[in-house]
């Protein structure tokens, strides 16, 4: 029989049963699916009488505090960044020197051009992805920790609250903590968020989250500018981040990404101790997608660099873009040339400062303060912008495939850029006023 | 020697410990790749088991069969489309009463099916008493309880699946009774539906259940049906 | 009959009808959650979420959610 007759039937059966019901067929049908459970449970399924109050909750009641809850998911977050950034550091710092070491003799090879493109271009190219795979991978193994023993859907609920004051859900949440990492995977895993408004805000604004590849940039900055108080101007920059993807978020749900928010169901599985094997891949699913995305183009675009800096173009592009900069203190075209290529990988501001001014990273900050004449307050705002002025290339390719079109990858350019360009503006002119 | 091939799915809840079972099952040879025309992630696997190559997918972890949302879809297509020999479900047996709704579901569409009943340590650390040959038997599908955590049960589980394709054991599965007004409606759909192309891929009953439960991607189905 | 959002900690009630669109109906049948159905408030942090003990698993419901769902 015909389709449209079928679904006439339907239609009518449907009314009936609504009738007699006074329920939808499928609530019906649902309850007669778990009937059909519970009936055969009683035969099957034996509790203790007290199957009350189980560990999880016991453990809960206190995590799911409405005063403790906050605070002690603050704690745990501090906690894990601390840990992360204090093990990664002589990681790091080896395979930083690793390189170097195998820079030296490539650099030996002749022609010259050859020997500079294998030591700067391509080993340069590689060591600047794999000097970020400790801090990432670092992360995730935490995140996977806190994943996998069942504390992360405890601190999506804790956060709900506030998540529901901008506009967005607890569901939002674990995606913006991946964005620390990289934020590549994070914008894939809000796949989970089911609500298609909540999902495009949250992509909108992880490009906020500062990520792995920001932190050399202030890592260079607090500690040749702000020696004393490095950590906590490390600090602040993510703190900014945060408050403005808050704020940002806001704004998006309320005036563009309107109509109606998903709702916030979600099931707490007990409480369980992660086992090693399923902790590091969790962290391998995500630190992949680093490693290959955002690895190949990072790569890719150091060489890029190198070329144009070999055909001495780096200094008119810089030149021609610098002016723009000007209000927010850093007008000199150094600094344009490494933002201009910070877009395309934001780990590559820090390489380029230094092809730039051909030293030592060790040496770096001290040239830019003298060489460019910036004080700590440019520094800071130059941190600003590096933090808030668009996703790398990467990060917008992903956002293009999430969302099917060019034109959220292109809204979040702009927005960001403006954003960035904005607070480093107000940073450096009220900063002005005061120091 | 002939080599014989054959495909699993897994099927399970979220947090039911499939991936560990996966893992279990499939140790090192894996291939991440994307279901077709969408973003999904697609996990699959294989192994070698008495003399029989096993292909293992690993479907996208859901609550119900209900197309609400992409997952579920993902899920049932392939079950129903790619037709695999065996759909192993995993089933968190210290949360049976919701983790059951899925497999439920399952052998209404006709699969397969094997529960691989995971989490037993959980449950026992409960103090949970589980007849598991009378869930069986209720089910009318074999069950075999795991702790893939510690990787038990994993050889069970694929003796039981290469007894189910030997048709050494039988999946039945369960007659479902909906309360007699609905029963009724569903008879009525039936009669016009058996005439419809579809019940040629699909089982009538099948069918005009998901159609009382308004089962977008089902209407959608019939709706294209007409044009063809 | 109330809405679950005004069920203190501890309490257990019974899910009479969920006054919410389709989607939600829906998966909130999946979870368990259908008329009849017996639960106990784990943790209510009104105007906030909700954590329910229903057919032995928990489940988290936003304030908005809980809402809907009518119990006695």
């Amino acid at each position: 029989m015909d389709s449209e007759q079928i679904l006439h039937a339907k239609d009518e059966s449907l009314a009936h049963l609504k009738r007699v019901y006074g329920d939808e067929a499928e609530t019906v049908i649902a309850d007669a699916r778990y009937g059909f459970i519970s009936g055969l449970l009683k035969d099957v399924l034996k509790k203790p009488a007290i199957d009350r109050l189980t560990l999880s909750d016991r453990i809960d009641k206190v995590v799911l505090n409405r005063w403790l809850g906050i605070p002690i998911f603050l704690a745990i977050l501090y906690g894990l960044f601390q840990l992360t950034f204090t093990l990664s550091i002589p990681f790091m710092d080896w395979i930083d020197k690793g390189f170097g070491w195998l820079a030296e003799p490539a650099s030996g090879i002749s022609p010259a051009w050859l020997g500079s493109l294998i030591s700067d271009g391509f080993i340069g190219g590689v060591g600047s992805v794999l000097v970020f795979v400790p801090v990432i991978f670092l992360l995730y193994i935490g995140l996977s920790i806190l994943e996998d023993s069942g504390y992360l859907a405890r601190a999506a609920f804790v956060m709900d609250r506030l998540m529901h004051r901008i506009g967005l859900h607890g569901r939002s949440f674990i995606p913006l903590m991946l964005g620390f990492g990289c934020n590549v995977p994070a914008i894939m895993a809000t796949r989970t968020i089911e609500n298609p408004k909540d999902r495009l805000t949250t992509i909108l604004v992880t490009p906020l989250m500062s990520c792995g590849a920001r932190l050399p940039i202030y890592a260079l900055f607090a500690a040749a500018f702000f020696t004393a108080y490095q950590g906590l101007v490390v600090f602040s920059m993510y703190a900014i981040g945060i408050t403005l993807a808050i704020i940002m978020a806001w704004i998006f749900r309320s005036r563009l990404v309107k109509g109606e928010g998903g709702h916030f169901v979600m099931e707490l599985p007990p409480y369980r101790l992660p086992t090693i094997v399923g902790v590091l891949t969790h962290m391998w699913e995500r630190g992949r997608v680093f490693l290959v995305r955002a690895g190949t183009i990072i790569f890719s675009v150091v060489v890029f660099i190198w070329l144009l800096e070999y055909l001495g173009a780096l200094e008119p592009i810089g030149r021609a873009i610098a002016p723009v900069f000007t209000p927010a203190g850093f007008g000199q075209w150094q600094a344009a040339v490494t933002l201009i290529f910070g877009i395309l990988a934001k780990e590559v501001v820090v390489g380029t400062f230094g092809i730039l001014f051909a030293v030592e990273e060790g040496a770096l900050g001290e040239t830019i303060a003298t060489q460019l004449g910036w004080t700590p307050l440019i520094a800071y705002a130059f941190m600003a912008m590096s933090l808030i002025y668009v996703p790398c290339m990467a990060a917008i390719a992903i956002i293009k495939r999430e969302t099917n079109s060019w034109k959220w990858p292109g809204f979040v350019i702009g927005y960001t850029l403006v954003l960035g360009w904005l607070v480093a503006t107000l940073i450096y002119q009220i900063g002005r006023l005061f120091v | 020697m002939a080599r014989k091939e054959i495909t699993i799915a897994l099927a399970g809840n979220p947090n039911s410990g499939k991936t560990t079972v996966f893992n279990n099952l499939t140790g090192a040879r894996q291939h991440v790749g994307n279901w077709p025309g969408v973003t999904v992630e697609k996990k699959e696997g294989s192994l070698s088991y008495e003399g029989y190559h096993i292909k293992v997918v690993d479907l996208p972890g859901v609550y119900s069969l209900t197309a609400y949302s992409l997952d579920e879809v993902i899920a049932r297509d392939f079950v129903v489309d790619e037709n695999p020999d065996v759909v192993v479900d995993i089933v968190d047996a210290s949360n049976l009463e919701r983790n059951l709704y899925l497999a439920v579901q399952l052998l209404e569409m006709g699969a397969k099916l094997v529960v691989a009943l995971n989490m037993m340590d959980v449950a026992e650390s409960r103090r949970y008493q589980i007849n598991v040959k009378e869930l069986s038997r209720l089910l009318g599908a074999p069950v075999v309880p795991l702790v893939a955590t510690r990787n038990q049960g994993t050889q069970e589980l694929l003796q039981t699946v290469v007894g189910v394709v030997k048709d050494n054991i039988e999946v039945t599965g369960m007659r479902l009774q909906y309360g007699r007004e609905v029963e009724e409606e569903i008879a009525k759909l039936e009669k016009v539906i058996s005439n419809n192309s579809l019940s040629k891929k699909y089982s009538s009953r099948w069918l005009a259940v998901k159609l009382l439960e308004e089962d977008k991607e089902i209407i959608k189905k019939f709706e294209e049906a007409q044009v063809g | 009959m109330m809405p679950l959002s005004m069920v203190s900690s501890g309490e257990e009630v019974r899910v009479v009808a969920v006054r919410a669109g389709w989607g939600l109906q829906r998966r909130l049948a999946d979870m368990g959650l259908t008329p009849g159905v017996q639960v106990r408030v784990i943790n209510s942090q009104r105007p906030g979420p909700v954590v329910l003990d229903i057919r032995g698993s928990r489940l988290a419901l936003g304030y908005g959610v809980a809402h809907k769902i009518m119990v006695t």
